[in-house]
């Protein structure tokens, strides 16, 4: 099954404060000089930007305790500890692609080459901002989806997070051949546009979400620490 | 301090570029670092008396207050956007050789990995520092640093990484340029490296930000 996404600017609810966060500011981040231009410079992303997103299910084929491990089609995921604890009791996985298009990334460049260091740097982390609120959306839908069949869903894990090493993205790729929103992923396991994000949903009767995904991290200089606890869709 | 100097060193600290800029809000209105440093070439201060005693000082004290998070992303790209505002004056020095600035460095974020954002920040607080940028982009080869290092005999040389997987490509390219220059000096930097890692792969220093990269490249300047 393949579920594709265009999302309008106004649906991703980009949100100024969480953007003046990951400027750096912290939980702390109050509205300041600064915001006027955020607001500004978000008023010039949205007409252009063209965020999207996919997804496609997958049975789970076998789970591998040992080797902390899963096959969907065929393809071994090594998601390690964390993951693997999250996501044991899925009966499916939703795997998924999202981005927020190459036209954030054009700016933030043009900016720069205009010797406007703080407006690309804002552009940028709009950009960095519109590819987490797509993921997001895609996890609403996967859980709108399940909860039809009376099914629940995890958080969303990404290969380079909670200990799931990035090239495993590769994986991830292979099992979403021609993705609809035209990212693509080089040798090295990065993906282009730069704003995008990979990773998977688990899905099941007996699966939970945890309101508290970075309590198990150890990482504390993680910005996405401060947005996404806010983030959280429980 | 001569007086036009601190004025300077003032716009750069505060941000203030042009007259032009609202920002910051307390000096809308005034003249900033552009005016003002045309205003000092034309009273007979020399290049080197701006660089030394005003824009290094003043862009110097905006990373320590980075450092101690005084201040925040934002205002310190607004001092280097007043800082570029003035230096802009002293390039024809520069480029006739007439002032010297502390060194060469070279940076690129390394091949396979796209990422900008982070070594242009470097970028620019190394050049508030005085010295010069050459800046390969990303994606960069250690070929492309090979011949930028054989164009630039004595630079330092700065890489960026933000993956893991790209770390990887850092630890090869810090091995080809320590091959072919053992002598040469390699910053690294990015969001998975760590001062294990920069001693693992023989690179020469790490730093978590651009001030840390500012204050080792110091000992070194000519
Ligand atoms: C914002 C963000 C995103 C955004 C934007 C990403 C982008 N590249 O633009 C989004 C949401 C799109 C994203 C996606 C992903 N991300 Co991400 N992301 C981040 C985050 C939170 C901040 C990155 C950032 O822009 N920081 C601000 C800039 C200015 O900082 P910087 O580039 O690090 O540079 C500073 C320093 O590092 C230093 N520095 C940099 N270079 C140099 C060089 C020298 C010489 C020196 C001295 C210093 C220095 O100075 C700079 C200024 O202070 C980091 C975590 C973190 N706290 O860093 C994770 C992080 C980079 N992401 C990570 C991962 C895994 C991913 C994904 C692979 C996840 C996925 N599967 O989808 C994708 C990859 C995207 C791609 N294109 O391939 C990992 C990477 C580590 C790893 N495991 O490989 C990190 C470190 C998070 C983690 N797990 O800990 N991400």
């Amino acid at each position: 099954m393949m579920n594709t996404f265009q999302y309008d600017f106004s649906e991703l609810d980009v949100d100024g404060e969480r953007i003046g966060r990951l400027l750096g500011y912290g939980e702390g981040y109050q509205a300041d000089d600064f915001s006027g231009l955020i607001r500004e410079l978000v008023g010039n992303v949205a007409p252009v930007c063209s965020a999207k997103a996919e997804y496609r299910i997958y049975p789970v084929e076998e789970w591998k305790n040992a080797g902390k491990s899963v096959t969907i089609h065929g393809i071994d995921f090594s998601l390690k500890n964390v993951v693997f604890a999250q996501v044991r009791k899925a009966e499916s996985f939703a795997l998924f692609i999202c981005t927020a298009g190459p036209e954030p990334e054009k700016l933030c460049r043009k900016a720069m080459e205009d010797g406007d260091p703080l407006a690309s740097y804002i552009y940028d982390m709009i950009g960095s901002e519109i590819a987490e609120r797509a993921s997001r959306l895609v996890l609403l839908e996967v859980r709108k989806a399940a909860e039809i069949s009376g099914l629940r869903v995890t958080n969303r894990y990404s290969p380079g997070y909670c200990g799931w090493d990035v090239s495993e993205q590769h994986k991830l790729f292979e099992l979403m051949p021609g993705n609809s929103c035209g990212v693509s992923l080089n040798a090295s396991a990065l993906m282009n546009p730069e704003k995008s994000v990979s990773g998977l949903i688990g899905i099941g009767a007996d699966v939970n979400f945890d309101p508290y995904p970075c309590s198990s991290c150890r990482r504390t200089d993680c910005l996405y620490r401060m947005t996404q606890e806010r983030n959280n869709v429980t | 301090m001569n007086d036009i100097l601190a004025r300077i060193a003032l716009c750069v600290e505060s941000g203030k570029t042009d007259k032009a800029s609202p920002y910051p809000p307390g000096m809308k209105g005034q003249d900033g670092a552009d005016e003002i440093t045309k205003l000092a070439i034309e009273e007979g201060l020399g290049p080197a008396r701006i660089l030394d005693e005003a824009l290094i000082p003043a862009m110097a004290a905006v990373g320590e207050r980075f450092s101690r998070k005084e201040i925040y992303v934002p205002q310190m790209l607004m001092a280097a956007k007043a800082m570029n505002s003035s230096m802009k004056h002293l390039k024809p020095f520069f480029q006739s050789g007439e002032t010297k600035r502390k060194g060469k460095f070279i940076i690129g974020t390394v091949s396979g990995d796209l990422h900008d954002i982070g070594k242009n920040l470097v970028a620019m607080m190394i050049e508030g520092g005085g010295w010069e940028i050459i800046d390969l982009g990303v994606d960069v080869s250690a070929d492309k640093f090979l011949r930028a290092i054989e164009g630039n005999p004595g630079a330092f040389v700065g890489l960026s990484a933000l993956l893991t997987t790209t770390m990887e490509n850092m630890k090869k390219t810090v091995a080809v340029l320590k091959e072919k220059h053992p002598g040469i000096r390699i910053l690294v930097g990015g969001a998975p490296v760590t001062r294990e890692y920069c001693d693992k792969i023989g690179a020469d220093f790490y730093s978590p930000d651009p001030q840390g990269a500012v204050n080792y490249l110091k000992q070194f300047a000519v």
